[in-house]
């Protein structure tokens, strides 16, 4: 599904990421993680088409994407959220959801002028779908800005699910949730995951990413220092040590890639 | 005081001329952070072929009409792809400083067409005025209201009541996020621009049948009222654009009364000044300060 190879990233001296191989399988939920400044933001960002390689290559579903802007990488099928929120703060939550829908489905099914200057009914019935996901139904007619954290967070996870992506990004998607939204947010990503979507998760919390994720990867210093089941991952020494030892917890001079 | 409201009724009926060209800046500011001095130019290229046409062709007035609005498209489109598209996104000034030569270029452009002097440019019907108790209403300035209040109705169900405007807002509120969501922002742009020029050349028209002549010094004077009527109401507002138009007119047409001819452009200069001065956000410019500084947060 997605192949990364060789993948680099530097800022000037910084090696933000640094020769990393990642293979993400059809209908996988992989995890990636690793300390902060680890390159796990910047990993997303150049699979999305945020900046263009170092050296490397990206492929999605045997497809070359580099060099290719995000707008078409969306359209080949990748879609992300944001780890701090993105949304179009002055639409509502429907218009945030209607703006989204742009894969390549959506473009060659709609005719020119009921697709920018009309919405038909499959596409309100599509919408109404994604604010049951994102359990905001009631809320179509609010503006963004006027949601609270959390809704937020559920209107931007639907958001990138309003493209039809074949693979999903989720940049830090539990930063700053409770118990009780994290178990919802695994529920929503299973059942994303379960209507034919990859995911590739990157996070911080422990509790999601072990619990949710079938293949995972950690990541230090733009390296990948190890890859596996979350077992595996849990029992490795370099991750121990890269989260326990001296290695993840001093800070990095000049570390500035996430 | 009969005097005053004669003037306010017909600053409001031109001052609607001026709220559309300010409308064109503002659309192009909200959504790129950027100002387009060339649009007056782009107005005057496009009247000034249609002009050309009837000088030498004689060709009915609808084609005159018509072909000012899709010479201004097309001239918009022009600006668009060289100093827009062609330059980068944070490079703002590079983009004004490129349309202010674009800006030049198209004056030329029309001044070859029509060498330089005064032109008659006809009227859609002949003028005409009608009296409402002590009120004398001219027939083109009513016909520019009636024409300015629908251009501002069916721009507003564009931005809020179509994918094509809202996908508008969404690049002017977060361009970075409209991309990841797959919208096409350089193609979303370019038909703004055609947008906003289509307005411009339909006011451009409107003004001009009202003058009933056309000088090449139309593009500057286009270009200094939309920016005033613009800076006026608040940059990046559409409503302020309105109201900072019809500000504009009044004032203009009450200075023109009182003070006589040569301080109808003096009186503007003098508002905007004071404005600047007093609110320099303009009028309804206080939210877009703050969503500014909401953009500079998210930096």
């Amino acid at each position: 599904m997605l192949e990364l190879s060789g993948l680099s990233k530097h800022f000037g001296g910084v090696k933000a990421v640094d020769g990393l191989d990642l293979t993400v399988n059809e209908g996988e939920i992989f995890g990636l993680i690793g300390p902060n400044g680890s390159g796990k933001s910047t990993t997303i960002n150049l699979i999305c088409g945020v900046f263009a390689e170092t050296a490397g290559t990206v492929r999605f579903r045997g497809d070359l994407m580099n060099g290719k802007p995000p707008h078409r990488r969306l359209r080949a099928g990748i879609a992300r959220t944001f780890q701090n929120i993105r949304l179009f703060p002055n639409l509502t939550v429907w218009q945030n959801l209607w703006v989204a829908q742009n894969s390549r489905q959506d473009v060659a099914t709609q005719g020119f002028l009921p697709r920018w200057f009309g919405a038909t009914r499959r596409t309100r019935q599509e919408i109404a779908g994604l604010l049951e996901l994102a359990d905001l139904g009631h809320k179509d007619d609010e503006l963004a800005s006027n949601l609270a954290f959390g809704e937020q967070r559920r209107l931007e996870f639907a958001r990138a699910a309003a493209a039809r992506p074949k693979l999903l990004l989720l940049d830090e998607p539990a930063a700053g949730m409770n118990q009780q939204e994290i178990d919802d947010l695994s529920q929503r990503i299973r059942r994303v995951r379960d209507s034919g979507v990859t995911i590739l998760l990157v996070e911080h919390v422990m509790e999601l990413v072990m619990g949710v994720t079938e293949q995972m990867a950690v990541l230090n210093f733009g390296r990948k220092i190890a890859s596996g089941t979350p077992g595996e991952v849990q029992r490795d020494r370099a991750v121990q040590e890269a989260y326990l030892g001296t290695a993840g917890s001093t800070s990095r001079p000049g570390e500035g890639g996430d | 005081m009969i005097d005053f409201i004669q003037n306010t009724v017909d600053g409001v009926m031109f001052g609607s001329s001026y709220a559309l060209l300010a409308i064109g800046f503002t659309i192009v500011f909200g959504v790129m952070r950027r100002i387009n001095l060339a649009f007056g130019a782009s107005i005057m290229l496009g009247a000034y072929v249609g002009t050309w046409l009837h000088v030498h062709y004689q060709v009915p007035v609808l084609v005159v009409a018509l072909t000012t609005i899709a010479g201004t498209v097309l001239a918009g489109i022009y600006i668009e792809r060289l100093c827009f598209h062609a330059v980068r996104r944070d490079a703002a000034l590079a983009s004004m400083v490129s349309s202010f030569v674009i800006w030049m270029q198209l004056e030329e452009a029309s001044i070859h067409l029509l060498p330089e002097r005064t032109y008659a440019f006809p009227g859609l019907f002949a003028a005409g005025a009608y009296e409402l108790g002590p009120f004398l209403f001219r027939a083109e300035q009513t016909t520019m209201l009636v024409v300015a209040a629908v251009m501002v109705g069916v721009l507003h169900l564009l931005l809020h009541r179509t994918r094509f405007g809202v996908a508008l807002r969404a690049i002017s509120e977060n361009p970075l996020a409209a991309a990841y969501m797959g919208i096409n922002a350089a193609w979303v742009v370019l038909c703004a621009f055609a947008l906003v020029s289509m307005v411009g050349g339909i006011a451009g028209y409107a003004i001009l049948a009202t003058d009933e002549q056309i000088t090449p010094f139309f593009g500057l004077w286009a270009t200094f009222k939309g920016l005033i009527a613009m800076m006026l109401g608040g940059m990046g507002s559409l409503p302020g654009a309105i109201v900072g138009g019809l500000l504009l007119g009044v004032v203009e047409a009450n200075a023109l009364w009182y003070l006589g001819t040569e301080y109808r452009d003096l009186s503007a200069f003098l508002l905007l000044f004071a404005m600047l001065v007093l609110r320099p956000g303009g009028l309804m410019g206080q939210r877009i300060l703050g969503r500014e500084e909401l953009a500079f947060r998210r930096v």
